[in-house]
């Protein structure tokens, strides 16, 4: 239990962080490589799916990017 | 006249603008419809070593994107699971025969070898559609279903997000939950946790059909950096309850003293060589994660690098780092070099084996080795390539190997000279094809 | 050129984005100077004061010119740069104010290709006619642009002067310029259609914002200039991809001239099109 105070205190000062650093970031005009395909925080969803599955299958944890997924027998 | 006149205006204009402009050679015209729809296709093979499990896969996304940001994904999943898989006996010096699930044979093990389980044969049918739309200016929503079937499970599940930017779209803030409901009509009933493993015939110690629900919610937040950075943060809760055993999977029950499964005295017809009983795990599952994730630009190069943990109140906690670096050849390729290394802890009721000692049973055990200690590793190398035609393709190739032992102070007399912890090796292969309309 | 006129280019380069702005302004700026029937003192107001006299072109106004003839030839008379003086009698304002029959019958008088000699250089009106040139001249603006950029520089530009567009190659990192055409009646919104342009012209010519209506008839703004009318059954807009902005203009306004038949038109011509109606 401790190691989830932990984490749940460093995930809310993450936050605080992140929306209090209002002077970080770009400009409209400047989201030029932001805007790649290859800059997405998901670039295949196919492909991120399908390892998700995999790793869901053969080990105790998942999710963390998405929801947890699973729905199948296979874990 | 007429008609034929009308056919070459597009011609005499042609011309007569060339005089018109000076231009000696003109280009012919490039325009076409915005692509509606990004079709999304991949055939995946995963092959472990040992003739163990292997699995074809065939894989759709489409997504519609409609004005205004709007879009409907739609996907569907086929395929098709071969291959046996450890039950969680131990291996032993000598063979061992097992009833199988449904009651209605036995298939035996040879010495020295892990039982596996190979009445795995199972066609999984998946589909999820999901629509996103833009709420107001700064708020998008996104709302899922999801489904599945095999032979003995069924899946079905929703989910919705919503998510909001701040500080020139800088930030977003974002919150979703799923729920889902999933239902085992396992072959032959699942087991009674904890029974023993009967002859062939006797399904008295098999119940009905088993569901468990699972709900999730996740909290994150994305930061833009710079201009060629950018970070996410997530966390993530999901909680668990119901049947949450795998029907299929057992533990060798040993002696005390040899750590060799118990012998069984042989029946009237074909059943099970020595003492197993059916795991069981907790009816309830806690888990909490923090998920942080990078993409970082350098001059054509993007690296994505990622790091979860997890805890739950199975005693499990895991560290999952995953990189993937892009390196763009020329301006139509890429390689992508891919590692990710993952590490596990066992659950707090993972057993090697039970003990023939007389004494009460614990309340729960498994000997699967998914709950075990392991380290796994993944690399692998894609490579994609768009074509003439603007769409792409890529392919990949990776290597998993799992690596874990059992806890040296379960292990017990003999087994502590065999190593009954299952090690995995996989390959990966995936071609993809994605392409729009 | 009567709408706002943009260069769009995707370069890290700010010193030579603003050399091709200066140049594709300064072009602009010479082709409005030089053509537009509201400056006094350019060659169309020295050929529509010229009250029956005979007036020597240069070489750019007489290419003008031979075009307008050709385009006059093409349409069976219906593209006609000498029929803007029916724009006195009509006024597109969305009211339902339709000119008088006799009033349209006067003005035709003064209105007709035909009417006029070009025997280039030399042209000579029919006293009481007037030329407008603003029937191509906005399209050929922009393929006088869009060929200055060219020879300027190798990265992709595109040239939009108020919904008539050239492009001359890709942005750097997208497929093509994104291009979406207006819905007639909510100028806000989208027709659903995005085009992907990457090279060569577009050009919509409709009804969108220029119009009368009364007795729940709807009159597009281009007239017929040999009944004095406007076209009856045009699409509410035509939009045209060719190779060069004039050609797709051209070609848009000829659908429009059209009627009814513009699609079947565009068909005919092969040339990738939109029409809305």
């Amino acid at each position: 239990m401790r190691s989830v105070t932990r984490m749940v205190f460093v995930a809310q000062l993450a936050i605080f962080a992140a929306t209090g650093c209002s002077s970080m970031g770009v400009e409209p005009w400047e989201r030029d490589v932001l805007a790649k395909e290859e800059m997405q925080l998901v670039v295949d969803p196919l492909e991120a799916g399908i390892d998700d599955h995999i790793y869901f299958s053969k080990e105790a944890s998942s999710g963390g990017r998405g929801f947890g997924g699973g729905g199948c027998g296979c874990n | 006249m007429r008609e034929k006149k009308g056919k070459s205006i597009a011609a005499t204009l042609a011309t007569a603008t060339c005089s018109l402009l000076g231009n000696t050679v003109s280009e012919p015209v490039q325009a076409q419809e915005e692509p509606g729809w990004d079709f999304n296709t991949a055939l995946l093979f995963y092959d472990e070593a040992d003739d163990r499990v292997q699995d074809i896969s065939l894989n759709f996304l489409a997504v519609r994107t409609f004005d205004d940001d709007r879009s409907l994904s739609l996907g569907l999943t086929i395929d098709t699971l071969t291959g046996p898989t450890p039950t969680g006996a131990i291996p032993f010096d000598s063979a061992q025969t097992f009833t199988r699930a449904s009651g209605l044979s036995t298939y035996t093990t040879a010495a020295e070898q892990i039982p596996l389980d190979d009445t795995f044969l199972d066609d999984r049918f998946a589909i999820s559609a999901s629509w996103q739309q833009p709420l107001g200016r700064l708020f998008t929503i996104n709302a899922g279903l999801t489904g599945s079937s095999e032979y003995d499970y069924t899946h079905i599940g929703a989910n919705v997000s919503l998510s909001r930017d701040f500080n020139k779209r800088n930030t977003t803030a974002s919150i979703g939950l799923a729920i889902a409901q999933d239902d085992m009509d396992t072959e032959g009933g699942a087991p009674i946790p904890l029974s023993e493993m009967l002859e062939v015939g006797n399904l008295t110690n098999k119940m009905g059909d088993q569901s468990k629900d699972v709900f999730d919610v996740v909290l994150g937040v994305t930061q833009v950096i710079n201009r060629n950075f950018l970070v996410k943060l997530n966390y993530s809760f999901s909680d668990s309850s119901g049947y949450l055993n795998d029907p299929y999977k057992f533990l060798s029950v040993v002696d005390p003293l040899t750590g060799d499964p118990v012998a069984v005295l042989p029946g009237p017809g074909p059943g099970p060589s020595h003492l197993n009983r059916y795991e069981n795990r907790p009816d309830s599952r806690t888990k909490h994660s923090l998920y942080g994730q990078a993409k970082y630009y350098m001059n054509g190069k993007v690296l994505d690098a990622s790091y979860r943990f997890m805890t739950d109140d199975w005693g499990i906690d895991s560290h999952t780092v995953d990189l993937h670096y892009r390196w763009p050849i020329g301006d139509t390729s890429y390689l992508e070099p891919h590692f990710r290394f993952y590490t596990q802890s066992e659950a707090d009721f993972y057993r090697v084996s039970l003990l023939d000692d007389g004494l009460p049973l614990p309340s729960y055990a498994s000997a699967d080795y998914r709950l075990g200690e392991f380290d796994a590793i993944t690399v692998g190398l894609k490579y994609g390539w768009t074509l003439a035609s603007g769409n792409e393709m890529s392919a990949r190739l990776e290597f998993y190997s799992q690596d874990g032992d059992a806890p040296r102070n379960q292990l017990i007399g003999n087994q502590l000279s065999r190593d009954p912890y299952p090690d995995l090796e996989a390959i990966i292969a995936q071609f993809s094809f994605r392409f729009g309309h | 050129m009567g709408s706002p006129c943009e260069l769009l280019t995707d370069t890290d380069d700010k010193s030579s984005a603003e050399q091709l702005l200066d140049i594709v302004s300064a072009e602009a700026w010479r082709v409005e100077d030089k053509f537009s029937r509201y400056l006094p003192g350019n060659i169309t107001a020295q050929i529509n004061t010229s009250n029956g006299a005979t007036v020597e072109v240069d070489d750019e106004t007489g290419d003008l010119l031979d075009f307008a003839e050709t385009l006059h030839q093409l349409s069976d008379g219906l593209f006609d740069i000498t029929s803007g003086i029916l724009g006195k009698l009509w006024h597109f304002d969305g009211s339902d104010k339709i000119p008088d029959g006799d009033d349209v019958k006067s003005v035709l008088k003064h209105v007709g290709w035909t009417r006029l000699d070009w025997s280039r250089p030399r042209l000579t009106l029919f006293p009481g006619m007037q030329i407008d040139l603003g029937g191509l001249g906005k399209e050929y603006a922009v393929d006088r642009a869009g060929n200055l950029v060219a020879a300027q520089t190798e990265a992709g530009c595109l040239v939009n002067y108020g919904g008539d567009l050239v492009a001359t190659g890709r942005p750097k990192d997208a497929a093509g310029w994104r291009v979406g055409i207006e819905e007639p009646d909510d100028r806000s919104a989208l027709a659903g259609q995005v085009i992907r342009l990457v090279r060569g012209g577009l050009a919509t010519s409709g009804d969108a914002r220029r119009f009368l209506k009364k007795g729940g008839i709807r009159y597009g703004h281009i007239l017929n200039p040999t009944t004095g009318w406007p076209i009856e059954g045009s699409p509410r807009s035509v939009t045209v991809a060719a190779d060069t902005c004039t050609q797709a203009g051209m070609l848009a306004t000829l659908a429009m001239l059209k009627g009814a038949a513009a699609e079947d038109f565009l068909d005919q011509q092969e040339v990738r099109h939109w029409c809305l109606r």
